[in-house]
């Protein structure tokens, strides 16, 4: 088995979008790869983790996007070709040095990939990231496909060097996650030179106002060339000229309008314009076009950025052209085949039925129940979520607010742990307890978890003891970036690829700046709930309280056991001694606990079940035990990194 | 353009249907076709509902239109009722014969779920390949390998787009050692189960 990261050239292979752009990036020679790990734009520095060694590539997981587009920029700026990659609001975490990246330029190629989430599959909003092409006067590109994603990230090192600006390459959703045969047309570099030069210049990198001014209007005479000169492909592409009805569509849009049209019998029907470059619109094959066009129709997912564009070229140029967009083409969420289809069928005036009809929905006597994501079977969250919500009980801690942040833990918000009561954007769990501590008498716990407390949850753990904010933090130590798929973060001890190196300790740092901190095993509940309490009482008497519970994420665990043959426990609901009080299923929410129709008693199904013991502490009746025989010392895969 | 053979994978994160679109876009490479797997990752994928599109067919756009699947595999017998929608009119559901009710939900019995699939225009296959996995592998973690199999043998048109050598050839490539042996074996058995039932089902009729 080849890794396909590796395949020779001419190999036809099949690649996630964010593997084909990693791919991509190694055939650039790039020398340096940095990320926060973030969906959908993880996959691309796994990719480039796996085979970073044998390619003499610098890979590494940064503690946060902006430091991770520090860590990239720099190698750029002192000559080596160098990427960095988020999730679109990561981009939101790196504005700061994204906006001054584009004053001072760079000395190699630079590709900053924002995978934006139109429909918020996993995200908090579907921020438009093309938008930070306009703030920042950076081009974005955007890829309509996985193989487009893999030929425009080469044409974006090449168009980043021709300038020595940032390219920003915008990905979406359905270009990340999706898998497409690939043919490779290049070689992946061996034994590039990784070392660079740092040039002073202290006209370019040091950005006083003087030297800003002067940089400014350096940006503003790039930006303008790359608007007239770059007006062909591989940014622009001009299909079936002449006619008087005009498609504009950008990035996947264009494999939408491409499928329509087929479908509609109708390619012939209209001009199609495939934007691959969407900042700044290319303005020459824009007004050609326009120029002979009735009616045009922008095709893009979410913000009207290249409507807008276009629009503008109309109205410069005094064409009378009916420019539509956002009256046929949704404004929210992801496009679909469906949506665009109509919009075209509509634009060109074709009439006849949709292609597709469906059998409808099934009902049945009791509804389907809707499927959202939940907390795994032995998730520790679930432990600890019940021992702070017990403790808080037991401390006499009144109706306490539990700010909430961004990971697998931001599920406690349903029922019945209720223990996230707001949740907005990374470190924000400290951050607004802050606020809400002077503006409401509640207790307030920000619940954060391990890699996002590294990330931005340092701040404002200061702020609140440097301002005095009364507030209790609860870090859930996982060991791991759960969410994305278990990346290594500052806590484990453990690099991207697998190093050694000195592990933080949260508990540490929180120590250090003034916290009285209890670290806990939730695995030990009882124990956990009296440190907990004691915990709440301090607080109630005026101290400052963090708590860290610690316990491995339930996934690693599995796949652990499974690697090393560690039999884990199992238990099992013991009938006889079983009334049905129901306690182990309304308090713990495990999916590996049911209750089959017309039941009376839970069933543990053993295949899920991987022992971490909740229900059977909380069980009234001592009605759920081991069924099986553990590995002796199991319960060292819980706890180490 | 050939018409796109649209295939909808779907079932509860953690089953193997990013492994099972993979190998089926795996196979149309081998096939020398072109393909989209639109796969779900991250927060939608814990013990979540998911749908893997996988479009087989010249430069698709990656996600099936709702009446627009050919065939529906799941994993799960709620999810199957869920995304049933997603077939056209005499389309193909496989799914496995399993239930994995949502925590602290209601939800229908299998003998109500399995009477109002079969009320609609379709071609119903119910396969406990949960069963099939945990016979052969001593648990449910291949049930995955065992829906394809059989769904390679129900139905034909994959069957014929795909072929079950090429399905072999992307299990070379997904796994390795024992793990691919062992797939291998099941792939081949469910198939034959597979075929067995739909030439029962063409006899009968």
């Amino acid at each position: 088995m080849v890794n396909p990261l590796l395949a020779e050239k001419g190999s036809r292979v099949l690649l996630l979008g964010n593997e084909a752009i990693a791919r991509a990036a190694l055939e650039s020679g790039i020398c340096v790869a940095a990320a926060y790990p973030g969906t959908p734009s993880t996959e691309i520095l796994e990719a480039i983790i796996e085979v970073a060694e044998q390619c003499g590539v610098y890979v590494e997981w940064s503690v946060n996007e902006k430091t991770a587009f520090e860590v990239a920029y720099g190698a750029a700026i002192a000559g080596l070709r160098s990427l960095v990659a988020m999730k679109h609001v990561g981009l939101n975490v790196a504005s700061d040095i994204l906006m001054s990246s584009a004053y001072a330029g760079v000395e190699a190629g630079f590709l900053v990939v924002t995978a934006d989430d139109p429909s918020m599959h996993s995200s908090q909003n579907e921020q438009d990231n093309r938008w930070y092409g306009l703030l920042s006067h950076l081009p974005v590109v955007e890829p309509s496909n996985p193989r487009d994603a893999y030929e425009l990230t080469k044409e974006s090192y090449a168009l980043s060097e021709k300038y020595k600006i940032p390219v920003i390459l915008r990905t979406t959703t359905r270009i990340s996650h999706t898998r497409m045969p690939i043919v490779l047309s290049g070689e992946v570099a061996s034994g590039r030179n990784c070392r660079g030069v740092f040039r002073q210049d202290l006209s370019r990198w040091v950005l006083v106002p003087g030297n800003a001014r002067r940089r400014k209007l350096e940006l503003a005479k790039t930006w303008t060339s790359i608007m007239e000169k770059e007006g062909g492909e591989p940014f622009i592409r001009i299909i079936n000229p002449g006619s008087s009805k005009v498609i504009i569509a950008s990035g996947i849009a264009f494999s939408y309008v491409r499928e329509a049209l087929d479908l509609l019998n109708a390619v012939d029907k209209a001009t199609v314009i495939k934007v691959n470059m969407p900042v700044p619109l290319p303005r020459a094959p824009v007004k050609r076009v326009l120029e002979s066009a009735s009616e045009v129709l922008v095709v893009e997912e979410l913000d009207p950025v290249v409507e807008m564009q276009v629009k503008d070229i109309a109205q410069t140029e005094g064409y009378s052209v009916r420019i539509r967009g956002k009256d046929l083409i949704p404004l929210n969420y992801e496009l679909s085949i469906e949506s665009v289809y109509s919009a075209v069928k509509e634009f060109l005036g074709i009439e006849g039925k949709t292609p597709w009809e469906s059998i409808g929905v099934v009902e049945t006597p009791t509804p389907i129940p809707p499927r959202p994501p939940v907390l795994c079977a032995g998730c520790p969250h679930r432990l600890t979520f019940y021992i702070v919500k017990t403790a808080a009980n037991k401390a006499g801690l009144k109706n306490p607010v539990y700010t909430g942040d961004i990971g697998c833990y931001t599920l406690g918000y349903q029922k019945p742990f209720e223990t996230q009561s707001t949740c907005f954007e990374m470190g924000g769990s400290i951050g607004v307890a802050n606020g809400l501590a002077r503006a409401i008498d509640n207790p307030v716990i920000a619940v954060i978890g391990d890699s996002t407390f590294f990330h931005a949850g340092l701040p404002p753990s200061i702020n609140a003891v440097y301002n005095n904010s009364h507030i209790i933090i609860l870090v859930l130590d996982n060991l791991t970036t759960a969410m994305t798929g278990h990346q290594p973060h500052p806590g484990t001890g453990v690099s991207a690829t697998g190093k050694k190196t000195t592990r933080i300790l949260p508990e540490k740092i929180l120590e250090s700046i003034g916290y009285r901190v209890y670290v806990i095993n939730p695995m030990k509940t009882k124990e956990s709930i009296e440190a907990v309490t004691e915990a709440f009482r301090e607080y109630k008497n005026g101290g400052m309280v963090a708590i860290v519970s610690r316990m491995k994420c339930a996934l690693e665990v599995a796949r652990e056991a499974r690697r090393s043959r560690v039999t884990l426990p199992i238990y099992a609901v013991i009938e006889d001694k079983c009334t049905g009080c129901m306690a182990c299923v309304n308090l713990t929410a495990c999916p590996a606990l049911i209750v089959e129709p017309g039941a009376k008693k839970p069933r543990i199904m053993s295949d899920l079940c991987i022992g971490c013991g909740l229900c059977a502490s909380i069980c009234p009746y001592r009605a759920i035990n081991v069924v099986n025989n553990p590995t002796p010392g199991y319960e060292k895969l819980w706890w180490e990194p | 353009m050939n018409r796109i053979y649209n295939i909808g994978v779907v079932g509860v994160g953690g089953q193997g249907l990013l492994t099972l679109g993979r190998i089926i876009g795996l196979a149309a490479i081998h096939a020398g076709l072109d393909v989209a797997v639109a796969e779900v990752h991250g927060m939608s994928q814990r013990g979540g509902s998911v749908i893997v599109n996988v479009r087989i067919g010249e430069e698709p756009s990656p996600l099936i239109p709702v009446g627009g699947a050919d065939l529906l595999i799941s994993l799960e017998l709620l999810e199957a009722a869920r995304y049933v929608q997603y077939l056209r009119r005499g389309g193909i559901l496989v799914s496995n014969d399993f239930i994995w009710p949502p925590p602290l939900a209601r939800y229908p019995s299998r003998d109500e779920i399995v009477k109002s699939l079969k009320s609609r225009e379709i071609d119903l296959y119910i396969y406990d390949a949960n069963k099939a996995s945990v016979e052969f592998t001593g648990s449910t973690v291949s049930a995955n390998i065992a829906i394809l199999g059989f769904t390679m043998g129900v139905d034909e048109k994959l069957g014929e787009i795909l072929g079950f050598e090429k399905v072999t050839s992307a299990l070379e490539e997904v796994f390795k050692g024992q793990v691919l042996e062992v797939n291998k074996e099941l792939l081949r058995r469910s198939y034959i189960e597979g075929v067995k039932i739909a030439e029962e089902r063409r006899g009968s009729r």
